[in-house]
């Protein structure tokens, strides 16, 4: 090699290293592309969308600008005391107030917009007649927020490390104090979606976005308000085992909601032929079971505080009691009918029917779906009370307890077999869509406190005599009363009485039951098998093994 | 997608009914349309043509009876039929910040077309559409004609067996109009089933091989256009021209039952015919037989805005 061709080649070096980066560059962006010829249709058109959009740009610019001001804000004002004192902590807040207004409010308030714009531009019919499913609309949605949100942590991220050189604040706070607000945005921006799918005429659409701007002006000024005394705290906390026991546990409550509220946004925009409830009743199970297996967790850890277990339990089953009243509600609103759609995918064989009739659509099975779950849930409350009974609590005795679940229970299967049979009687004569059943739900609970209140506050004579028989149908008030002071002075009736309203309730709504429950799975029509047929093809008969004939040569003479 | 045998419609609308609390808007409205054919919906603002397009589009659902794209239920397979139909509302859904490309993208994308299928799809959309000139352009800044190439564009992106096209000309100038009826034709010959309503009946009339005449949410009439002519056809105005002897022409013509409103005109006789083309044909015979020196013997053709006058009875507003 001659001096010439040395110095060109070595000249020519950087030109190589620069190409090779290029190539490089060029195959990665190759496969991305490659890839996202798999992302969601919704999150690739709402990402070119929002990359041109003023509205994004200008909050974009906004935060950046913040982050600028208080940053040179924040040095000023702390002088050259910077180097000497922790104010890690008091930039974090600043710029965590920040990060927090976009993510708490600007980013689920247009996940809300983008889902009800789509119905005021009238592009939600072009939408919905394409192949996407309904999930992955939502998906596509929430990615398009989740992004969003990702690109306003990437704007705060330099100032927050910048934070923690400043001292007075740690990793694992800082960590824990993003992923949080990174999760209650994800969450925020889903139950934008949620309102999204329910604002369908004007006037609705109008009373969710206050209702959002509202709850999302709390969580804005509640994060702000809570951050400084949890970041002072946060040693403490995360030092502490309670702390994290407690994080998982609003984790799982986290992540099963997540999925309820994402499956209930799904059905809200699914075809009305297509099954809307059974993944929702899913969900609500498997709510149910990681509910029961955290209540398993204290017991376990706290071996020598017997006592509480009981307390426990009581107020599990309270809870659980709620919530399968608030979840009945909705569900025994659910239309009678199912399509012809639904009834090809029934449970056909005599254990599939016996077992998974309940998660089929339909207000009866729905009540029972509630009864049955909020029966276990007392079950094992009464188990876990009766194997704890030598150590009572704060006075209360087993029985009393006892009788709180059990009496709730029956306030349960009472209401809500009113209000089916209601909603079913009121069907007859007008549309009652699910909204209004839940309203109807609504109204007979505030019915059954309000008329005896209003008796009571009238009549000098019960109100010196305390609590009487007449507030029986006030669930509230009775059970509060069975667990303070127990059946006693002619209370002792209730244990007979709604017990007898629950059965007599039960049997009321048997026929209904009986009708759904008889209800069988149709075939399919021929036009779908044949296609099936066509797209997936059985295949060929082939010999499975060397021993075998091919089926597919003919016949040896 | 399936192939399509030829004697199974496309489309096939049996006994639909659609009620809005007591109004009526579909009742029982039945027909067919098969690969190939372009069938005109034609009715006044109201009739209920938007309502069964849109049942037919799997945007709504019928109250009774049912329909069916390709064989499949609208209302127990709509995930078959959208994968079969493009449906073009009457109104354009526009997206803010999004370009001609990114539109069709967008729903190449929905319809589950990657890759190469999809570039190529657009691209041949574009083509189709003559929109390829206009890629970059954002939607918001087309021109009326051009939104509903743009429309007409999305509603063939995944190359659907069956196109619903809800008053695809409206708003557009006459050049536009003739350029789209000409995409029409083309799909329809492509072997596309094209169900098209419109309240432009002259250009219905040209392009559609059946048509179907909807009033009050009923379907009064379903046919070619000669057909329903002749169906109702029962009178009709007949112009005779003769060398000589127009006097005994019309007292000849006076004369007979089936005969009124005779008007001597420049050159010859117009008068009014109880009859249909049969009748007409023996009333020439009858003439000729009666040594009348015809050169000249027209009756008026009924036009699609006639037959529709006459099959509505008159009551549309």
């Amino acid at each position: 090699m001659s001096t010439a061709d040395a110095n060109t080649t070595e000249a020519e070096r950087p030109t190589q290293a620069t190409s090779n980066w290029r190539n490089w560059l060029e195959v990665l962006e190759h496969r991305v592309v490659g890839l996202l010829e798999w992302a969601n249709p919704i999150l690739v058109k709402e990402t070119r969308q929002a990359l041109k959009s003023k509205q994004f740009l200008l909050t974009f610019a906004i935060v950046l600008v913040a982050c600028w001001i208080v940053s040179f804000a924040g040095r000023a004002i702390i002088g050259p005391q910077i180097f000497y004192i922790a104010s890690g902590q008091d930039m974090l807040v600043a710029y965590y107030a920040i990060l927090a207004f976009p993510l708490a409010v600007i980013v689920p308030f247009s996940a809300f917009r983008s889902l009800s714009a789509e119905k005021e531009d009238n592009t939600y019919d072009l939408l919905s007649i394409t192949t996407l499913s309904s999930q992955q609309v939502i998906t596509g949605k929430l990615g398009s927020a989740i992004l969003q949100i990702l690109i306003y942590f990437s704007v705060v991220s330099p100032c927050i490390a910048f934070t923690f050189l400043l001292r007075g604040v740690d990793a694992v706070s800082v960590a824990l104090l993003l992923g949080v607000t990174l999760l209650a945005s994800i969450g925020m921006s889903l139950i934008g979606l949620l309102a999204g799918t329910m604002a369908s005429v004007r006037y609705t659409q109008m009373l969710l976005s206050v209702g959002l701007v509202l709850g999302m002006a709390f969580a804005f000024f509640g994060a702000v308000g809570v951050t400084p005394e949890l970041l002072r705290e946060s040693h403490k906390m995360i030092q502490d085992r309670d702390f994290w026991i407690g994080l998982g546990g609003v984790l799982t409550l986290y992540l099963t909601t997540f999925g309820l509220l994402h499956t209930a946004a799904a059905a809200q925009i699914s075809f009305p032929s297509e099954n809307r409830s059974t993944r929702i009743r899913y969900w609500m199970l498997l709510q149910q079971a990681c509910f029961v297996a955290w209540m398993t967790v204290p017991p376990l850890l706290y071996p020598d505080e017997p006592e509480a277990v009981p307390v426990l339990a009581c107020a599990a089953v309270g809870i659980g009691l709620i919530y399968w009243y608030v979840m009945g509600s909705i569900m025994t609103g659910e239309w009678p009918h199912l399509s012809r759609r639904v009834q090809r995918s029934l449970p056909s064989s005599l254990v599939g029917r016996s077992l998974f009739s309940w998660l089929n659509p339909g207000p009866a099975s729905g009540y029972v779906f509630a009864v049955a779950n909020s029966g276990a849930l007392v079950a094992l409350g009464l188990i876990t009370l009766w194997a704890n009974a030598p150590f009572p609590p704060f006075g209360l005795s087993a029985t009393q307890i006892s009788q709180f679940m059990l009496l709730g229970w029956c306030y349960l299967i009472i209401f809500l077999g009113l209000g089916r049979l209601l909603v079913s009687v009121l069907r007859r004569v007008a549309f009652v869509p699910l909204a209004a059943a839940f309203l109807v739900h609504l109204i007979l609970m505030m019915a059954a406190i309000g008329v005896p209140a209003v008796i009571y506050s009238m009549s000098s004579q019960f109100r010196s005599s305390g609590y009487s028989l007449l507030l029986a149908t006030n669930p509230f008030w009775t059970l509060s009363e069975v667990l303070e002071s127990g059946l006693v002075s002619g209370r002792e009736m209730l244990v007979y009485l709604l017990p007898a309203a629950a059965i007599v309730t039960f049997l009321l709504n048997l026929r209904a039951i009986g009708a759904e429950l008889s209800r069988h799975r149709i075939a399919a029509p021929a036009r779908v098998y044949e296609e099936e047929e066509e797209l997936h093809p059985h295949p060929e008969p082939s010999p499975t093994s060397p021993w075998e004939e091919d089926p597919r040569e003919p016949a040896k003479v | 997608m399936t192939s399509n045998p030829p004697n199974r419609p496309l489309i096939e609308v049996r006994g639909l009914h659609r009620y809005f609390g007591k109004t009526k808007a579909v009742q029982d409205m039945s027909f067919k349309v098969f690969p190939g054919e372009v069938f005109g919906y034609i009715g006044p603002n109201g009739a209920g043509k938007t309502t069964s397009m849109r049942i037919l589009a799997t945007l709504d659902e019928p109250t009774y009876g049912n329909a069916f794209v390709d064989g499949f239920s609208v209302v127990d397979d709509p995930d078959r039929v959208r994968r079969r139909l493009g449906f073009m509302p009457d109104y354009f859904g526009a997206y803010q910040n999004v370009n001609v490309y990114e539109y069709l993208d967008f729903f190449a994308r929905s319809y589950g077309l990657r890759g190469a299928q999809r570039t190529g799809a657009i691209h041949y959309v574009m083509d189709f559409t003559q929109l390829d000139k206009l890629a970059d352009k954002p939607i918001d800044g087309l021109s009326k004609g051009m939104k509903q190439r743009l429309c007409l564009g999305r509603t063939m992106i995944h190359d659907p067996a069956v196109l619903i096209l809800d008053e695809p000309a409206a708003g557009l100038d006459p050049r536009a109009r003739i350029e789209l009826r000409e995409m029409i034709a083309l799909l329809a010959k492509n072997g596309k089933a094209v169900l098209i309503s419109s309240h432009i009946l002259t250009e219905l009339a040209e392009i559609c091989d059946r048509v179907g005449i909807i009033e009050q949410g009923k379907l009064l009439a379903v046919g070619s256009v000669d057909e329903i002519s002749g169906r109702a056809e029962t009178i009709s105005k007949v112009q005779v021209r003769v060398l000589d002897g127009t006097e005994r022409l019309i007292t000849w013509l006076t004369a007979r039952d089936d005969i009124a409103d005779i008007v001597q005109k420049d050159r010859g006789v117009a008068f009014t015919h109880e009859g249909g083309p049969p009748k007409q044909a023996e009333l020439l015979k009858q003439l000729v037989q009666a040594e009348f020196a015809v050169v000249d013997f027209a009756s008026k053709t009924k036009s699609l805005e006639d037959v529709f006058l006459h099959v509505t009875e008159g009551r549309v507003q």
